[in-house]
């Protein structure tokens, strides 16, 4: 009986097109879109070369050790030595990022406030203040010239110790990708609804006849459950194998935990649907807007839409971040990626895994044992 | 005007899913015009980078650092915790960690080995920056500790720190507030065409779907209304649902930016917006005969609002998205509207040379008008003999 009733379930589920495209065919198509429109977006907080005019005049050759302080970062700037008048044709045109004048002092000329403008300052402030510290010197102890000062000033010495900051980099781009499949689970909320409404007699002439069955709600229950996650389980596997084999996100190589997130996830979208179609009374049409409307807000908050609102939920608001379970399926994700520690991935499992027990047994104790007077 | 009437019945029906677009439109309007809208200065401003500090050393060298530093980013307080740190540096609450060990100046004035660590976002401009500043620093100091003998830990920091103070002169070569302002009704217009290309899909199918069920179509066609006068309604009908969705969308904007809207590049913005609407009309008749169901509707609207604002520019600006998506990109009016929008914002000044670049892609929005139109008028006609 129970495999009847699972098989026929599932075939109900496969058929409903509307349902398949939503569960399957939307989050792929979804996640070939970040795809397309994120793919860059790392590239761009990555450094290149800053491209800088040089004002070539009398004043510039005045002071070689200018020269000589810019020769010294070739990684840092692309430079084009110009005149004037073409310098700021260039800067019009955008083809530099701003232009070095030595007139009457050191000046640099730029469009507009920025990192990269803020770099060739810091470049300019740098040679100042180094000009300051060799004439300190020199005025505080004039044997230093001798000791060979002025050419010691260009070969520095790297201080810094890089430590990594996480198993990987620290690449937003794969939160957008997470919390993607965090909504991919919670859509398994619709299978959810058309389960209860299958099997409750005041929502449809279906359910009216299964109640006449002579079969334990329990069983009917967890074999129409069984179908939905069953069937949500495929769509989640196939935006996952989409997502790692073809878009290429990096998810770090824990196989094992991540088809545990997988499956607890999408129990806890399926059960979550089934809570919210069987406690409320309202039509169809009403219980899908609440799926979408609270599955969207949910995914805004662990940063579908914007990938700091995670971080800013978590740090301002902790709890919303706990009882959000969108947020617990992308941190699960992301605590596999980046974290060199388990704590936090078992710490959400263990709440997803709660939620899914909470939900499913208030979906059973709001649709046991009901009797129907008239319907 | 019974085709008319009957065409705004249907929509009327429909409202509901039509307003969840124009209201998630609003308050992302609203929102957006509120972020980011920290006054332009005139002057240049250094670009202020997020930075965790600690320090463990105890000397006023590496004071002077924390100070110096404090100066030319911004320092967020959070704790030296390493999973706080990890979510932080992830979601660029902080782009660049420095912890300064134990006993840094005296073993850097005693010429020990010693170096500082920093956490960063690997490549990024903002390690680059960052790294140069603080080397500057501490080979500031070395230098002073090699060719000074005898320099105590407080006497260093004041010879560097003084040196600090030498600053660049930066000059701005144009009126940025203007153009921070134009680039705000930029973005706010650019987002305009995923709300409005949602809603005259939705809006245009669910009439043309009911128009075109088979037998509501036999019997309309017996009907004592001429096919000609019937069709002429039916575009009378979803031309002016168009304008009326066109200006129900700018209204936002004049009330936001307000006198600016009657600029001319506030004009161009409307226009281009205009054109744009009526490009999206045409293509969301070719759409209407092309579905199945009511079902599909909401299918199609979504996948194809979305998806055109996505490698277009609206939602990820253009000059950040790869040159293969804006080639696709290309294949759809939103880029040309998103390109143009760009334009308009960027100009400092109003020139017929500025200008025609606007004009070109206005042109392209209205092409991609006639073709969608001239695709439609081929499968009816099929549909109709097949």
């Amino acid at each position: 009986m129970f495999l009847h009733i699972y098989m026929y379930r599932l075939k109900c589920i496969l058929r409903d097109k509307q349902n398949v495209f939503w569960t399957l065919m939307f989050p792929i198509i979804l996640a070939t879109l970040f795809y397309l429109a994120f793919s860059n977006l790392s590239n761009a907080e990555s450094f290149t070369e800053i491209e800088v005019g040089i004002v070539d005049n009398e004043e510039l050759r005045e002071h070689p050790e200018f020269t000589e302080a810019v020769k010294s970062v070739p990684d840092l700037f692309n430079v084009t030595y110009t005149t004037k008048e073409n310098a700021e044709k260039l800067l019009e045109d955008g083809e530099i990022e701003g232009y070095i004048h030595f007139d009457d002092g050191l000046k640099l000329f730029v469009k507009e406030s920025g990192i990269n403008e803020t770099i060739i300052k810091s470049f300019l402030d740098d040679f100042l203040q180094t000009s300051s510290t060799i004439s300190t010197i020199i005025s505080q102890n004039p044997a230093a010239v001798q000791n060979g000062l002025p050419d010691s000033v260009f070969d520095r010495t790297d201080y810094l110790k890089a430590v990594p900051s996480g198993k990987a980099e620290p690449n937003t781009v794969v939160n957008y990708f997470y919390s993607l499949i965090a909504m991919a689970c919670l859509y398994g909320s619709f299978s959810g609804l058309k389960e209860v409404l299958a099997m409750q007699g005041n929502l449809s002439y279906q359910g009216a006849r299964v109640n006449m069955a002579p079969i334990h709600k329990a069983k009917i229950i967890i074999a129409s459950m069984s179908a939905a996650v069953s069937f949500q389980l495929i769509a989640v596997t196939a935006l996952l194998v989409y997502l790692i084999a073809v878009l290429r996100v990096d998810f770090g190589n824990q196989v094992g935990y991540i088809a545990l997130t997988s499956i607890v996830s999408t129990i806890t979208g399926v059960t979550f649907g089934t809570f919210i179609s069987s406690v409320n009374r309202q039509s169809e049409g009403v219980k899908i807007g609440i799926l979408i409307g609270s599955s969207m807000i949910m995914t805004f908050l662990s940063g579908m839409m914007y990938d700091k609102m995670k971080y800013i939920v978590h740090t301002k608001v902790p709890v919303l971040s706990y009882l959000n379970p969108a947020n617990l399926i992308t941190d699960s994700f992301y605590a596999l990626y980046y974290f060199d520690t388990h704590a936090r991935f078992f710490t959400n499992i263990a709440l997803l895994c709660g939620y899914s027990v909470l939900f499913g047994t208030l979906t059973y104790l709001a649709v046991r044992r009901q009797r129907y007077a008239s319907i | 005007m019974q085709v008319y009437k009957a065409l705004f019945k249907i929509i009327h029906k429909n409202l509901p899913q039509i307003t969840i677009y124009i209201f998630s439109f609003l308050v992302v309007a609203v929102i957006m015009s509120n972020v980011g809208s920290n006054p332009a200065n005139a002057d240049f401003s250094e670009t202020r980078v997020n930075i965790a500090f600690f320090s463990y050393d105890d000397s006023a060298l590496s004071d002077g650092l924390e100070s110096s530093l404090s100066n030319i980013t911004n320092m967020i307080d959070i704790p030296d915790d390493r999973e706080k740190l990890q979510d932080a540096l992830f979601f660029r609450e902080v782009e660049y960690i420095v912890r300064v060990p134990k006993g840094f100046a005296e073993d850097l004035m005693k010429g020990k080995d010693v170096k500082i660590e920093k956490i960063a976002v690997p490549g990024s401009v903002s390690e680059v920056y960052l790294d140069n500043v603080i080397n500057k620093y501490i080979n500031t100091a070395k230098m002073y500790i090699s060719n000074m003998k005898g320099l105590s830990d407080k006497q260093l920091t004041d010879f560097v720190m003084k040196d600090l103070e030498q600053k660049a002169e930066v000059k701005l070569i144009r009126k940025v507030e203007e153009v921070s302002k134009s680039q705000k009704v930029g973005y706010h217009f650019n987002y305009m065409a995923y709300s409005l290309f949602a809603v005259l899909i939705l809006g245009v199918s669910t009439v043309m779907l009911v128009f075109n069920k088979k037998d509501l179509r036999n019997r309309n066609l017996c009907s004592p209304i001429t096919p000609k006068s019937m069709n002429t309604q039916l575009i009378l009908g979803n031309l002016s649902y168009a304008v009326l969705a066109w200006l129900i969308m700018i209204m936002p904007s004049l009330f936001m930016f307000g006198s600016f809207m009657f600029t001319a590049k506030g004009m161009f913005f409307l226009i281009n917006s205009l054109v744009f609407s009526l490009s999206a009309l045409c293509i969301s008749f070719l759409i209407s005969i092309l579905v199945k169901g009511p079902g599909a509707i909401s299918a199609a609207a979504n996948v194809i609002s979305l998806g055109s604002s996505f490698i277009s520019g609206v939602l990820v600006p253009q000059e950040l998205l790869g040159s293969t998506v804006l080639r696709i990109g290309s294949f759809t009016p939103t880029y040309w509207y998103v390109k143009s929008n760009n334009i308009i914002a960027g100009m400092t000044e109003l020139t017929l040379r500025n200008i025609t670049p606007v004009l070109y892609n206005m042109l392209i929005v209205f092409g991609f008008a006639v073709a969608s139109i001239a695709v439609a008028l081929v499968v009816t006609k099929q549909k109709r003999t097949a």
